[in-house]
Formats: C-alpha cells, structure tokens, sequence
C-alpha cells in the first residue's frame, strides 16, 4: 500500500452522475434539444423576421400564404407569419416552464421537508394538504384562476400570473418526493450525530437532510418543466392565456380557427412543443438513471 | 376523500369570490343577464350575508345538489347529466383501450429490452407523453376529416346526415379520432411504467427459480412477473383516469366533443360561474370515485397491502 493509493480521492457523487449521464445517447440527445431550444429563445427574438405579433405580411398581400422562403413556416389568416412567431413563443414557453418548475421546487422542498421531518399536527397538517393538491383536477382550477384572474384581479400581470397559478397548483408532487425522501434521512446516523452535537432543527433540516435529497429534486423539476410547458400550451390554446403575448400555445389557438385550410399554422408550433417537451423529458429520465446509485450498469 | 373534496369546494368558492362576489363575474362574463338569472343567483349566493356564512350555505346546497342556476337561467345539474355521460362513454373506452393494449406491448418491450422492437415501442411512448393531447387531435382531424375525409372531425354524433349510412356506426365513427387520440397518451404511460417494473421483476431470483423448476415462458411472464409489476400500474391507470378527466376541456374542444371538458373551457371563457363551479364539483367526485376504485382494485391485487 504506498502513499499514492491513500492519497487518491475517489470520485466524487456528481462526477460519477456526469460520466454515466455523457454515456447515455438519449440523455445527451435530450439536452442538446435542450440547448438548441435554450439557444433560440435567447438569440432568437433578435435574429426573427418578424417581430412579435406583427401583422407586417397582411400589408404586403401575404396572409394565409402556405410555407414559401421568404415564410418558412406560412402565414396566419391574420398576417402573421407563423416561423418568427414560434421563435418569440420559444422564449415565452421557456419562461413559463422554468420560472414555473423553479417556484414550484422551492414550495415543494419547503412543504415536503418540514412535512416529513416534524411529527405530529404540523406534518399531518402538511400532508393533508399535499394530499388534496395532488388529487384535484388541477387543470380545471387552472384555467378557472387565469381566466378569473386575469379578467378582475390581476389585470396586466401577463404570463407571470399563469407562472404564479401553475406554480401555485403544481408543487404536490415534488412535495411527497421530498417528504418521502426527507422520512428517510431523518433517520439516518449522520443525521443523529449532527442532532446530537447540538444541531437545531432548522439547522438540521436545511444543512444537513435537503442536500442529500438533491438528485431527486433536479430530476423532478427538469421533468416539471416538460410539463409546465404542455400545460401553458393547453391554457394558451383553450384561450385562457395573455392574448398579446406570442406563446406556441396562443398560435395553436388561432390555427385551431382556419384548420381546415390551413394546415402549416398548427403544425409547426405543435412540433416545436413536442421537441421541446421530449428534450426535457429525454434529459429528465436520464439524470434519473444517471444520479440513480442503485443501477449497477 | 373529504378533504379533498372541501379543498376543491373552498377553492371554487374562493375564486368565484375573488373580485368580491360571483354576480360581479358573470356580468363581466355576460353583458346583460335577465334579471331573473340575477335574482336567482343572488338567493343560491346569499349574498346578504358574511363571506364564511355564504361558503358554509353554498356548501349545504351543493351536497345537497343544488349548483344553482346558469347564465341561461337553466339548473346547472340538469345541464350536467348528459354532458357527464358523453364524458365517461369517451374516457372509459379509451381508458379500457389504452390498458387492454398497453400491458401486453409494456410486457414484450421488457421481454425483448434493447431489441429493435423495445427501441421502437420505448420511441412511441416517449412522444406520446411529450406531446399535448389536443394537438395530435388537430393534426389527426386535419389527415383524416379534412383531407381524407374519412372520419367526421367534431361532435358526437351526425346532426344533419349519417356518417357511414347508419345511426350507430356513425356514433363509431365519431369515436374513432378522439379515442385514438386519448387511448395512445394514456397507451404511453402504461407502456413505459409497465417496462420499468418488468424489468426489475424479472432480474429477481425467485423467476429464476420458477423457470428452472420448469415452468412455461407464459406462465413466469404473466402469472409470476406480471403479478408483481402489475400493482403500480394499477395506481397509474387512476391516476391517468383523473389526468385525463382533468385535461378533458382540451381533447373535448378539439373534437367539439359535447361533454363536460367542452362545457367547462365555455363557461370558464363566459365566466358562468355556477356552471363552471359545478362542472369541477362533479368531475373531482369522478376522480374521486376513479381512487376509491382504484385503492380497492390495489388492495385486491397484491396481498402484500392487506396485511397493515
């Protein structure tokens, strides 16, 4: 045994998790979907045809015209050209999917871990409450709040009060994770130990037990974003979403009108959301398999 | 269940009095409502009284299913009724589907995991779970109604002349699209979740043992694997019975379908309050009875429940 073996660290948690996550091709193919997507909705506003909403093609005699050069993705009824719309719906899709995802892990990890760490009234109290989150239709209270909300309450608040309503009906699910996760590695020695030496609960709790229930809180909230976009796609498409924002959901909604003639409108707004959600999805279940220390493989 | 269901009562409740109370939402809803539907909705409402007295009055009439009037000045429950059955008929025919075809498929994936066949069913399901519900409805009715024009691209039913000759293969016909549409993303999820428990099942000793004491390839597959991968699915398939349910307003718009979805995005646009409070009232009781079967069908199982 020379000093060498001793002195050699072993690999870290992460970098074990990166080199399963690199070997893995429909991990990697679902990020770099991912980075193309994130790409566009920052570069992409400046480098559109068209600004967002406008109706310049209308002037020019070009409404309705299916995909040409100079329209890639066709034009709308209205005038709209559908390709540089899609480009300004990426960045307002991102938007909604991560603001929405993030919010919802720090109410999550929040009611999850004081939930699952403190016994009696408080966790019962919490978890009832996760309970009947988890449960409810959500998407109808969803659409119900924005339409409500955006009407009377909140008027001018835009895609940040859908952000606020999704993030608001969406955390149940990171909640038990975290909960379940939290039961766990309360029970654990180091967790006694650091109790023992004088730790407070608090201390405890946000030092010592979330930390390590990091792994299953990035995978849930990567896969939360795929899902909060398919939602804000659905709520901007029944028409319950900030109609002067550009949203692929919002395009959606109006080729919904002219389908029958016009086909380019729903199509490729669609496919954009189906790549977009599957990238996500793609590189979410592979940070579940890479950060999962149970596979052997 | 209980809390469930007040959560849901005091969350419709509480939008509805958002901006002060509901009359003031559905005038915004509706320009100029008679005069009748106001007065009606002002004594279901109470709205002579405190706010906490108001929820516990309109909590009472609700159980005891009164849900008020819409802004048609129609009973919100008689209204419901129809729209709730032609709800069920298309859920739980694809529902059935969706389980029927997704077990087996899930099954011969985990069977043959890394083969052609298993990249190509894991390939199908992944897009079916990333794609919104209504939009492959949009592009199915845009192939199939508008430019093969086989299949009729909305409602339940022929009004003014008979898909395919015949009162009853033209109800089929009207179900085809949408059922296709719901069956495959609820196919996908049954799919995927099927795969990933065969799999651990089927790496256990105790299939080993079973398949060296001699036993047929069908029978370790589906009475020894599949009856221990089986139970979460059980869970998956209420819960996706609720999800769908709950994404209802989407697939049933698309397809004009005439149900409780479709009814609840109009009158949400309207804001008809009483109606849309009802239609969520009902449908969380669905979904709640969709988990009490499910728990039960859970338990009935996997012996392993029963014991605690």
């Amino acid at each position: 045994m020379g000093e060498r073996t001793i002195r050699r660290r072993s690999a870290s948690q992460w970098a074990v998790a990166w080199r399963r996550f690199r070997r893995n091709k429909s991990a990697l193919a679902g990020s770099s979907i991912v980075v193309f997507f994130l790409v566009v909705a920052i570069v992409g506003p400046y480098l559109a045809p068209y600004p967002a909403r406008s109706y310049e093609a209308l002037y020019a005699g070009e409404a309705g015209e299916p995909p040409s050069w100079k329209h890639p993705f066709g034009v709308e009824q209205s005038g709209i050209d559908v390709f540089s719309e899609v480009i300004h719906g990426t960045r307002n899709d991102l938007y909604v999917g991560l603001a929405a995802s993030i919010l919802t892990t720090l109410i999550g990890v929040a009611l999850g871990a004081v939930g699952g760490y403190f016994k009696g009234l408080v966790g019962d109290i919490v978890l009832g409450i996760t309970q009947v989150f988890f449960v409810i239709p959500v998407l109808l209270l969803i659409l119900l709040f924005a339409r409500v909300f955006s009407v009377l309450v909140f008027k001018g608040l835009g895609l940040t009060l859908i952000v606020l309503i999704l993030a608001f009906f969406g955390w149940s699910s990171v909640s038990f994770i975290v909960r379940g996760e939290t039961l766990k590695i309360k029970e654990m020695e180091f967790v006694q130990a650091a109790r023992s030496l004088g730790a407070s609960s608090w201390r405890l709790l946000f030092r010592h037990i979330v930390p390590n229930i990091l792994s299953p809180v990035i995978v849930i909230t990567t896969l939360n974003i795929a899902g909060f976009i398919l939602t804000e796609v659905v709520v901007s498409f029944l028409g319950f979403g900030d109609a002067n924002t550009s949203t692929w959901g919002l395009i959606l909604n109006e080729g919904f009108s002219y389908m029958r003639t016009e086909w380019w409108v729903p199509l490729f707004p669609g496919l954009a959301v189906v790549f977009c959600v599957l990238g996500f999805n793609l590189m979410g279940d592979g940070l579940s398999d890479a950060l999962n220390p149970r596979l052997r493989e | 269940m209980i809390p469930v269901f007040l959560g849901v009562a005091i969350l419709t409740f509480a939008v509805g009095n958002a901006a002060g109370n509901p009359l003031d939402l559905i005038r915004a809803g509706l320009r100029n409502p008679s005069p009748q539907v106001i007065e009606a909705l002002r004594q279901y409402y109470h709205l002579d009284r405190p706010v906490y007295e108001r929820f516990l009055l309109w909590f009472g009439e609700l159980l005891q299913g009164n849900l008020g009037v819409s802004q048609s000045g129609r009973p919100v429950a008689q209204q419901i009724g129809a729209w709730a059955f032609t709800t069920l008929e298309l859920q739980l025919i694809s529902l059935m589907l969706a389980v029927a075809i997704g077990i087996p498929v899930g099954v011969y994936s985990a069977k043959k995991q890394y083969s052609n066949a298993d990249y190509a069913i894991t390939s199908v399901a992944i897009f079916g779970y990333s794609m919104p519900t209504f939009w492959l409805g949009i592009m199915l009715i845009i192939l199939f109604s508008f430019y093969l024009g086989w299949l009729p691209s909305s409602g339940a039913e022929g009004i003014s002349f008979f898909w395919w000759g015949n009162p009853i293969l033209d109800q089929l016909a009207h179900l085809v699209l949408p059922v296709t549409v719901l069956t495959y993303v609820t196919l996908a999820a049954i799919v995927r979740l099927v795969r990933a428990n065969m799999l651990e099942v089927l790496r256990q000793d105790y299939i080993l043992a079973a398949r060296s004491s001699g036993l047929s390839d069908r029978t370790v597959t589906y009475r020894y694997a599949l009856r221990n991968a089986i139970s979460p699915v059980v869970t998956l398939v209420g819960l996706s019975f609720g999800a769908a349910l709950g994404g209802a307003p989407a697939t049933e718009t698309t397809f004009s379908w005439p149900g409780l979805g479709y009814a609840f995005a109009q009158a949400a646009l309207n804001l008809d309050i009483p109606l849309v409070q009802g239609i969520t009232v009902v449908i969380t009781i669905m979904v709640l009875v969709a988990n009490l079967i499910t728990d039960m069908a859970y338990v009935a199982l996997d012996p392993r429940v029963r014991i605690d």
